[in-house]
């Protein structure tokens, strides 16, 4: 059994004592300002992550994965509001149907490599956007606007806003535990092996497009979960919102940074990259040149550290190779 | 040594003591604004009427309360125009920078998140920079809005025209954008109550860069009214091409592009064009609360080093409209000053501010009125001139469009 195997290795358990950490600290102390930044952190996590899938082991450049964010945004937004759905099932929903459009999709563009295929999902964003615009059950582009009640049967606004909270964490552990099933799979191999060589890997038996299409889809579920939860929250969706291009670019920023195709490495870079961002925005020092800041130390990083942060603690301390994966 | 400890303590305890008098007189007033991202400019020019209030406010003593002054302190972040990062922000502003008010993020789109925050810990958050309805739709208790909001923007070209032409044939023609899309919808609905016939309905999408086909198909529904546009650069090629490819409107209302002065450089192609005004400069009400517009004009000139637009005025209403609640409330506790909000009935130099108290508007602005502004030859050199409503003109309405 691949998860009994999976428990024996110590990363399984690293990864449990972070996450718990990370749902925990803003509860001591009622922490709520804690709470949003960490919601936000969860977020880029849970996208930069599911990106890595199709990064960091298919090697394919994927600029659309907030697709998936945004349309699982809307499904849930639209379940919520137009059908009076639950949220855990109208997330669920949300997720399941985002995952099997992406592998129609994926069937269909991922015959496309390289460049063109990362153009490719850039017209995805931009085709699903202007579907999204169009689209009167959504509120065509001023979006759909959900009411205060929404909060109520998950306890009011104040309370809501915690639950909202542990399920984008849980999220986001989802997304670690399936970054790390995948990487230590016989499919992950075959991910890998796609990475390396396509041909070569299409000779020695990987099924090459199943594969890809079968990860293309797998990265779209969580981030379509994550989407549901962060604009039920916003009680607001529109499509310059849900399809956001800068989102979609910063998460693979933060995965390239941290170091792709590993799974800690994605996640402390999404973590430091939103916290950096956080500081800087409030910080009395820096407010009014944080984009300068924030670029300059982007720009420090690319130069000094070009396996990102990963490849830098795997060259310094070689021994976390078998422990951090 | 011992003595110099004393000293230290003693400061320290002297500057507790000041901080601590000085947090007692302080009203602290917490927004986001949009220093980066999409929306900046907006933002940029509804934060200086922000801040122009809170100087004047503070050099003329500060908010009175029960014989108490308080001084308005600012604390102020950028939201980078992105929803989850005001959501943050605000919970920040409520609870870390105690904020004891709220101003709106600039747009619908980012109000509508910031008041998930703001409802939920009671806080009273005032918006001058999100025209949509569907916000104040939702049961918010804490939410006011000092502008007209989308439906009304054309209203007044609309009364206008059943004025002067009861049978204008109007073609809408629109950027693809959930504000224009909202306030055109709007006037479609009116414009038939009003008996006017609508021949063209169309939206363009907001990139559009030639519009020749578009005022080819004006032309041909024989239209001779027309209420549109968007933004500034597809309002003003709009004009600019109905002047060229002399479709010879009788009455053109165009959103946005015609509020900035830059319009004047289309020449001729600009004359007789209207455009639904929050402010201008022109608008003369007498104010029952603070400045008219003249010393408005002025101070913010002599300060700012720029005229001011209806961003800035706007911006600086919701400041005055807070104040005046604080006062008339003689507290600065929520549920009062809210009461007093509720209560609230003023003409500022702004125009009139009233709010909606019907649970499913609450907050809505239901008394400012917006005016029509139209370009017009003055002294031989193109400006905008008030022409509706009535009550509000500063000069007479040209109708039809004499083309030159």
């Amino acid at each position: 059994m691949p998860l009994v195997r999976l428990m024996r290795r110590p990363f399984f358990w690293i990864l449990a004592l972070a996450i718990a950490v990370f749902a925990l600290a803003p509860v001591f102390g009622n922490n709520v300002a804690l709470r949003e930044a960490l919601i936000l952190d969860a977020v880029y996590i849970t996208l930069a992550s599911n990106l890595n899938l199709m990064l960091g082991y298919a090697g394919y450049i994927n600029f659309g994965s907030i697709v998936f964010f945004g349309l699982g945004g809307y499904t849930c937004v639209w379940l919520v509001n137009s059908y009076h759905w639950p949220l855990g099932a109208s997330l669920l929903v949300a997720g399941v149907c985002v995952s099997v459009l992406a592998l129609i999709f994926g069937l269909g563009i991922l015959r496309l490599r390289g460049a063109f295929f990362a153009l490719a999902t850039v017209g995805i964003v931009e085709a699903v956007q202007a579907f999204a615009e169009n689209f009167t059950p959504w509120g065509g582009s001023s979006g759909i606007y959900l009411s205060g009640d929404i909060f109520t049967p998950l306890g009011g606004p104040a309370r809501a806003l915690w639950v909202i909270y542990f399920m984008m964490v849980a999220v986001m552990g989802l997304s670690l535990y399936l970054s790390y099933a995948i990487k230590s799979s016989k499919f992950g191999l075959g991910l890998l092996a796609i990475g390396q060589n396509e041909d070569a890997a299409a000779i020695l038996g990987v099924p090459t497009p199943l594969y890809k299409a079968l990860v293309y889809s797998a990265s779209a579920f969580l981030p379509a979960i994550a989407g549901g939860l962060y604009f039920f929250k916003s009680a607001f969706i529109q499509p310059s919102d849900a399809f956001d291009l800068t989102l979609s670019t910063e998460a693979l920023v933060v995965a390239m940074l941290g170091g792709q195709g590993t799974v800690a490495g994605v996640a402390i870079g999404a973590f430091l990259y939103e916290e950096l961002r956080g500081y800087l925005l409030t910080s009395s020092m820096f407010a009014n040149f944080q984009l300068f800041v924030s670029g300059a130390l982007l720009l420090l990083i690319v130069l000094f550290f070009p396996g990102g942060l990963m490849g830098f603690i795997y060259r310094h301390f070689p021994r976390t190779q078998k422990v951090l994966e | 040594m011992k003595r110099l400890y004393l000293l230290a303590a003693a400061a320290a305890a002297t500057a507790f003591a000041a901080t601590s008098a000085l947090a007692e007189d302080t009203i602290t007033v917490g927004f986001t604004a949009s220093l980066t991202g999409p929306l900046n400019v907006d933002s940029a020019g509804q934060q200086r009427g922000y801040e122009f209030w809170r100087d004047e406010v503070n050099a003329a003593g500060g908010i009175k309360v029960g014989g108490k002054s308080y001084k308005v302190k600012f604390v102020t972040y950028d939201d980078q125009s992105v929803g989850g990062r005001v959501q943050q922000l605000y919970t920040r502003l409520i609870n870390q920078d105690k904020a004891n008010f709220l101003f709106s993020p600039y747009s619908s789109g980012l109000t509508a998140p910031a008041t998930v925050i703001t409802e939920q810990y009671g806080k009273i958050m005032i918006d001058s920079g999100g025209a949509e309805e569907k916000p104040f739709e939702t049961g918010n208790k804490y939410l006011f809005m000092v502008i007209t909001s989308a439906s009304h923007y054309l209203s007044g070209a609309i009364d206008a025209l059943k004025k002067y032409d009861p049978h204008a044939k109007l073609a809408l023609v629109y950027s693809d954008d959930p504000f224009s899309k909202a306030v055109l919808a709007a006037a479609a609905q009116q414009a038939k109550a009003a008996g006017l016939e609508v021949v063209m309905d169309e939206s363009y999408s907001p990139s559009t860069t030639d519009f020749g086909p578009i005022v080819n198909k004006i032309v041909s529904s024989n239209a001779d009214a027309f209420l549109g546009g968007g933004h500034y650069s597809d309002g003003a090629t709009l004009a600019r091409q109905m002047h060229d490819q002399k479709a010879n409107m009788k009455w053109i209302s165009i959103l946005v592009a015609p509020a900035d002065d830059k319009f004047a450089e289309l020449g001729p192609a600009a004359l007789g064009v209207t455009v639904p005004s929050q402010w201008e400069l022109q608008v003369n009400f007498k104010p029952q609360f603070g400045p008219t517009t003249a010393q408005f004009a002025k101070a913010f000139m002599d300060k700012m080093h720029a005229k001011a637009d209806y961003h800035a005025a706007s911006g600086y209403t919701v400041g005055v409209v807070l104040q005046h609640a604080i006062e008339q409330a003689g507290s600065i506790e929520t549920d009062k000053v809210a009461a007093a909000l509720n209560a609230t009935d003023i003409t500022t130099f702004f125009g009139r501010v009233k709010f909606a108290t019907d649970p499913g508007h609450h907050g809505l602005q239901a008394a400012h009125q917006m005016v029509l502004a139209q370009w017009q030859m003055v002294n031989g050199k193109l400006g905008r001139q008030v022409v509706w409503p009535e009550e509000a003109k500063s000069a007479p309405i040209m109708f039809p469009i004499k083309q030159q």
